[in-house]
């Protein structure tokens, strides 16, 4: 029996489609070579890490890969800043391959920077967006 | 530095894009090949690395994890992951980390990338000592008395094969390694107990019970034997170093040539790992291992990979070993042969540990400032400088002090120098300690075994 990879960027995204469609919100799949957490949230977009330590947070990339603003095929539209954002909003996406992991905002408030140039390579806990918390 | 010894041509580059998968001065020295060498580099670091200066002066630069090495730099999917953003198509494991993971290799392989150092395959046959031992064996390369396969679970046959080696024996963990998992028997009564208590400690540290019986040597000298092959079945031995000054299994010291060794006696030695590279399909550098007592080498294990300590080696023979490691990643033959190696003058090194020279813990904190030896016959490779950060979360060695001359009374004179001349401020260094040792007789004299800097150690601690 072929054994899964569950490095492979097409099977997580495979999986992330699966889940979404099937009204699905995570699925954790533990192998020997290690394990797959996949958590969708209500809009389909999946949990990044959020610093919250202080009244300006800044959104950080959770793992390297290519900064977006917009989905493929769409054109990158620098918004003005500042501007109010929610916490589910999806502020922008990192590309890995074919997978487009969705960057949301966690809390609500007001973004007040952009840190990443769209289509600028990022690492893991590189700032993308900086937001003053809704006090 | 020159490179009498170049390889032949450059028609069959299979790379220019070489990612680093390592940190500290390991990396900053791979970067400095590559860039001699054209290609392009990328730097990959954990959050705690951020600052690092090689960061500075690769063509990328990506954080690829946290601090913690296991979340970082021994992450597979995510080096894995960097060398696919940045376009890599090679990766240089350095030492430590994934350098000897036989699965990483494998995995940078079916990544259509190619591994600097041995394939998978070959790392696999030296990584397991039992294999590795069978493979010396038939390849000629003298091996520590005791059988080549794993000890059988019948004890009556385990006491049977201790008594045919003659005791004292040592039992070791097949997949152990760094002085881990092995048990000195000094005496048949021992011998069992010794046995159930290593197999349990195998099992649980490095994930299988297989262990293995030697005769134990009681004044051995450690002396390792570098070499480079190409994948076109080339090798060579650079020469021999003398790595003896240990303290709980780490090198302290190294030197080239190990002293007062007769070149009849070695020779056939270097010639024998020579053999067995070309028996297995060795590709690029490796450094075999040897217990050496009364004129006589014992095979300890094979390191499929470029050694902390090869600078000694590029010094007295006059190569760039980590150039040549990547010429033959790139699949370009050697040129030389072994009459083209010529072996010159003598090297010490010294490895700089951020740590207490008297306890030994690790020091952390901020370079306030830094002072470094120079001269002829001096070279410090080092990342790191004044406003530099040591992290907790890593190895303490933070420099190499190496030193080259023409005898080793004269290297011994300009190490002090150096090490006299070396002053790192705001955190607690080893330095002290070195300077020290470099003015013990013994030292001085050579030919010390690698019990000697323990015992120096508990006299000195006396009141």
């Amino acid at each position: 029996m072929s054994t899964i990879d569950f490095s492979d960027p097409e099977i997580i995204a495979f999986l992330t489609d699966a889940l979404t469609s099937a009204g699905v919100d995570g699925v954790e799949i533990s192998a020997a070579s290690g394990q797959l957490r996949i958590v969708v949230s209500a809009d389909g977009s999946t949990r990044t890490s959020v610093d919250t330590s202080v009244a300006t947070i800044a959104i950080k990339a959770p793992m390297a890969g290519i900064f977006r603003l917009q989905r493929p095929g769409s054109v990158d539209i620098v918004a003005d800043l500042p501007r109010p954002v929610s916490a589910t909003e999806v502020l922008g996406f990192l590309r890995i391959g074919p997978v487009l992991v969705p960057l949301t905002a966690g809390r609500p408030g007001l973004m007040t920077r952009r840190l990443a140039q769209p289509d600028a390579l990022v690492g893991f806990g590189d700032a993308l967006f900086e937001i003053e918390a809704q006090q | 530095m020159s490179s009498p010894l170049a390889a032949s041509s450059a028609s069959c580059m299979l790379f220019d894009k070489v990612l680093i998968a390592n940190r500290g001065e390991i990396a900053e020295r791979i970067q400095r090949a590559c860039r001699d060498l054209g290609l392009k580099t990328v730097a990959v670091c954990s959050e705690a690395d951020r600052e690092a200066p090689y960061g500075k002066t690769a063509d990328s630069f990506l954080c690829i994890g946290p601090s913690s090495a296991a979340k970082s730099y021994l992450n597979k999917d995510a080096i894995l992951l960097a060398a696919r953003l940045t376009g890599a198509e090679a990766i240089h494991p350095g030492y430590g980390f994934l350098s000897e993971n036989a699965a990483f290799a494998q995995a940078v392989e079916e990544a259509g990338l190619v591994f600097i150092g041995p394939d998978s395959k070959s790392m696999a046959t030296m990584g397991d000592k039992i294999s590795a031992k069978k493979a010396m064996i038939e390849a000629g390369v003298p091996c520590v008395p005791g059988p080549d396969t794993a000890l059988p679970d019948d004890p009556s046959k385990v006491e049977q094969i201790a008594l045919e080696i003659g005791y004292p024996v040592i039992i070791k963990a097949s997949g152990g390694g760094g002085g881990r998992g092995m048990r000195v028997v000094p005496e048949a009564g021992l011998l069992q107990d010794a046995v159930a208590l290593t197999r349990e400690e195998a099992r649980q540290a490095f994930g299988s019970p297989a262990l293995y019986m030697e005769k134990f040597l009681q004044h051995p000298r450690h002396i390792e034997i570098q070499v480079l092959c190409d994948s076109h079945g080339n090798a060579v031995w650079l020469g021999h170093r003398d790595c003896s000054m240990q303290r709980r299994h780490q090198k302290v010291v190294e030197e080239a040539p190990a002293p007062g060794i007769a070149p009849e006696i070695i020779g056939p030695v270097g010639a024998a790992c020579v053999k067995a590279c070309q028996q297995i399909g060795y590709r690029g550098v490796g450094t075999f291992e040897f217990l050496y007592e009364d004129d006589a080498f014992y095979f300890i294990e094979m390191n499929t990979r470029l050694q902390v300590e090869h600078p000694v080696t590029e010094l007295t023979s006059g190569l760039d070993i980590v150039q040549e490691q990547i010429k033959a990643a790139q699949g370009i033959s050697l040129i030389m042969t072994q009459a083209d190696v010529q072996c010159a003058g003598h090297s010490f090194e010294c490895r700089i540990n951020a740590e207490d020279p008297e306890s030994f813990m690790p020091s952390v904190g901020t370079i306030t400032d830094i002072s470094l030896p120079q001269g002829e016959g001096i070279r410090v490779d080092t990342h790191i400088h004044a406003g530099y950060r040591v992290s907790p979360y890593y190895d303490s060695l933070i420099a190499k002090v190496i030193v080259h001359a023409p005898t080793r009374a004269q290297a011994m004179e300009k190490m002090r120098k150096a090490l006299a001349d070396t002053r790192i401020d705001g955190i607690s260094t080893n330095i002290p300690f070195l300077r020290a040792l470099f003015e013990d007789s013994a030292f001085a004299t050579g030919e010390t075994d690698i019990h000697y800097l323990e015992q120096w150690l508990k006299q000195r601690s006396k009141p």
